[in-house]
């Protein structure tokens, strides 16, 4: 069992910021009930909960069978009623059968009948160790385009551990994407910043630049930091803009960066059409087409499911080296 | 047969959900009703007051749609029996999850009858106390929530029922459908699990119809609730007709009640136009899920009265002489009967409840009709707060 992280704190694995959200928020609330297949005694396919069963209870940690859309369901129920449900999708892949309680029901309630539905959704998902096309795929943009849900994609620890826990908080439903690849390679600080009661649209400048806008969030976010890195030493100097959070978007600082460097592009894991890209390209192209040198661009998976061997799955995701040519042309233009 | 059209022929099998088929049911619960018991009247008389209520409802909703007042009905006339004495084995803090065939179920579990019609019913009740709070106000929202007026539950943004009314101080918790039948069945087990997680004795009733028992939510939720021994009725009111498919074509098995099986529940078959039988079911049922020992499955036995949707065509699809048996046994005429026959109430009373009834009706939508509709400018929020 993790100890009480809300206190000042060396760098903590992703992983274990995950957990420690959850184990904090469930000693600081009674009402957090955490439903999940293998979640109990097993710990979770990715051990968040290992330790959970011990500390809370077989009523506080649910094992459920192999029913997306029931749990989902009987989470939102719940979430009427006083209870304040985290469902663990196995793999965040899975959630596509639990769409319908997920777009209809809670994404909807809210607007139909003014009846809150503080329900949190974790989903673990993402490429990187040649899972296949059902382990491994990028799907935030399916909730995205749903008025009524918060969509939440952090890349660091400590924005792992504030979001879920201000996640949790929230009288929304929140989907809160974990990055697998993540998960054992992310190492960084807690922040000690109290923590907020519900998610609000972010974005924040991670690496101050003035050649090229990059906006990205999860895993994308530390290879277009590579890149910039890389590019730095060419005399190319990339703002590197993160995205912790999706829906609610707040794309100010996006805008006001453009305006800056007068070149944009968006890099994600998901593929490409119909994919959050375009939405930040014709946000950009809304309020600052007449700040633009060059079209926006978007860097990201071809349209294609996941293949499972990993030098093909490596081909697709964009890398640093791919990231780099690509920003490279853009100044081209 | 052999040059027909293998479509025609099909949807010319019959049905064997229908009331015509001479298969025994095992699983059939009758009246249990002790021969001239007076409490036993006196029940069915108060099941009656609130059955009458819900049919005086509908018939006016079905006109005003005749007449263009309305852009949309669904009518339970035919499901009075089984909502009305579902709803009466349920109090006050429990929730309630309902489909557009549960106006009984739901003016049962709002309303104080005696408060709009005074003296309609003894001070005492014979079965269930009333819920607490201002019924006339909450009788009105009702109205104008059909409309679709400002004053309405989800004013004006939501159809019929499609809407919740929670009311906390008074234990109403009551949450209504989405469009997609069966999808519902999860959340009202999630209700139920709130109750279970909370330490409490409530307990959640959920109807659906038989044809939401296809789908994956059914099987889902009723699989976690029999596991988990959650506090729940799912309560499948089998018309026998889902649009315009017969059960022949929705499930091949003989009664879907025998399913709870498959989930280690009891599921009970009932007829589902007769109240007092469908009031012990629900008793039972009820007292189980008080007591922690998880939910039922209830199969009313109900018959098809009309279209899926007021206007649609989908009543044609039901055999002629079917349908006549289902007006013969109109749930209503069954409870009046019973009244009558025992000696204890008159035709003239029974009228004069009609009556009364029917009036309430007219004023209140007409009322609900003379208010405000939605500011069409009104921003609404996405997100709770």
């Amino acid at each position: 069992m993790q100890t009480d992280t809300s206190t000042e704190s060396d760098d903590t694995l992703y992983v274990d910021a995950i957990s420690a959200a959850l184990a904090d928020e469930m000693r600081a609330d009674p009402d957090v009930v955490l439903m999940g297949q293998d979640i109990a005694g097993h710990g979770g396919a990715f051990k968040i909960t290992r330790g959970f069963l011990e500390e809370f209870g077989d009523q506080r940690v649910r094992n459920t069978p192999i029913a997306e859309s029931g749990t989902i369901g009987i989470a939102i129920g719940s979430s009427m009623l006083g209870i304040k449900p985290v469902v663990e999708m196995q793999f965040a892949d899975f959630v596509s059968c639990g769409f319908n309680q997920i777009v209809n029901v809670a994404a909807k309630m809210y607007w139909r009948t003014k009846h809150p539905v503080p329900l949190v959704i974790r989903l673990p998902g993402g490429g990187g160790m040649g899972a296949g096309a059902f382990h491994s795929q990028n799907i935030e943009n399916w909730f995205l385009h749903t008025p009524g849900l918060k969509v939440v994609s952090p890349a660091y620890s400590g924005d792992a551990y504030r979001l879920l826990r201000a996640a949790i908080r929230d009288p929304n439903p929140v989907l809160y994407f974990e990055h697998k690849f993540l998960y054992r390679r992310e190492r960084s600080p807690l922040q000690t910043a109290p923590i907020p009661d519900r998610i609000l649209g972010e974005s924040s400048i991670l690496r101050s630049g003035t050649d090229i806008t990059t906006v990205s969030w999860g895993w994308m976010t530390h290879r277009t930091l590579e890149a910039a890195e890389i590019l730095s030493q060419e005399g190319i100097e990339v703002e590197v803009i993160d995205l912790p959070v999706l829906s609610p978007l707040d794309h100010r600082g996006i805008i006001a960066s453009v305006e800056k460097t007068q070149r944009a592009a968006i890099i994600h894991e998901a593929t490409c059409t119909g994919g959050f890209g375009a939405e930040i390209a014709a946000r950009i192209c809304d309020e600052a087409i007449w700040s633009l040198d060059a079209p926006v661009r978007r860097i990201t998976y071809p349209d294609s499911p996941p293949p499972f061997h990993k030098g093909l799955e490596a081909s697709r995701i964009p890398s640093p080296e791919r990231i780099c040519s690509e920003l490279r042309q853009l100044l081209e233009v | 047969m052999t040059d027909q059209d293998p479509d025609t022929a099909h949807s010319r099998k019959p049905n064997p959900g229908a009331p015509s088929s001479a298969v025994p049911v095992s699983h059939v619960e009758s009246s249990p009703r002790p021969v001239g018991s007076r409490a036993a009247f006196y029940s069915l008389r108060e099941m009656h007051a609130y059955m009458r209520l819900a049919r005086e409802w509908d018939l006016r909703f079905e006109k005003m749609f005749r007449t263009g007042a309305l852009s949309k009905w669904y009518s339970s006339v035919g499901n009075e029996a089984t909502t009305v004495a579902s709803a009466c084995a349920i109090e006050a803090g429990d929730s309630l999850l309902t489909l557009h065939r549960d106006s009984g179920a739901i003016l049962r579990h709002y309303l104080d009858i005696n408060a709009l019609l005074p003296g309609i019913l003894p001070q005492d009740p014979a079965i269930r106390k009333p819920m607490g709070g201002d019924s006339k106000q909450r009788f009105l929202r009702l109205a104008c929530q059909m409309l679709g007026r400002e004053n309405g539950f989800s004013s004006g943004h939501e159809r019929s029922y499609h809407y919740n009314l929670f009311e906390e101080e008074w234990g109403l918790f009551h949450i209504g459908m989405i469009s997609h039948l069966g999808s519902m069945i999860p959340v009202a087990a999630g209700t139920a699990f709130a109750f279970q997680q909370q330490g409490s004795d409530r307990v959640a009733i959920n109807f659906i119809g038989e044809g939401a028992t296809s789908t994956g939510d059914f099987h889902e939720a009723l699989n976690i609730a029999s596991v988990w021994k959650l506090p729940f009725i799912l309560v499948i009111e089998n018309n026998r007709w889902a649009f315009s498919t017969p059960t022949s074509q929705q499930y091949a098995c003989d009664h879907l009640a025998d399913r709870a099986l498959g989930y280690g529940i009891p599921g009970v078959q009932v007829d589902g136009t007769d109240a007092e039988a469908v009031l012990s079911v629900m008793q039972t049922a009820v007292a189980r899920a008080r007591a922690g020992d998880g939910p039922t499955l209830v199969e009313a036995m109900l018959g098809r009265h009309r279209g899926h949707s007021e206007g649609d065509d989908s009543l044609q699809q039901v055999p002629e002489q079917e349908l006549q048996q289902y007006g013969e046994q109109d749930p209503l005429d069954l409870a009046e009967k019973r009244l009558i026959d025992g000696g204890v109430f008159s035709r003239a009373w029974i009228d004069e409840v009609s009556e009364r009834c029917a009036s309430l009706v007219i004023d209140t939508v007409d009322q609900a009709m003379s208010m405000p509709e939605p500011d069409v400018h009104q921003a609404r929020s996405i997100y709770a707060d």
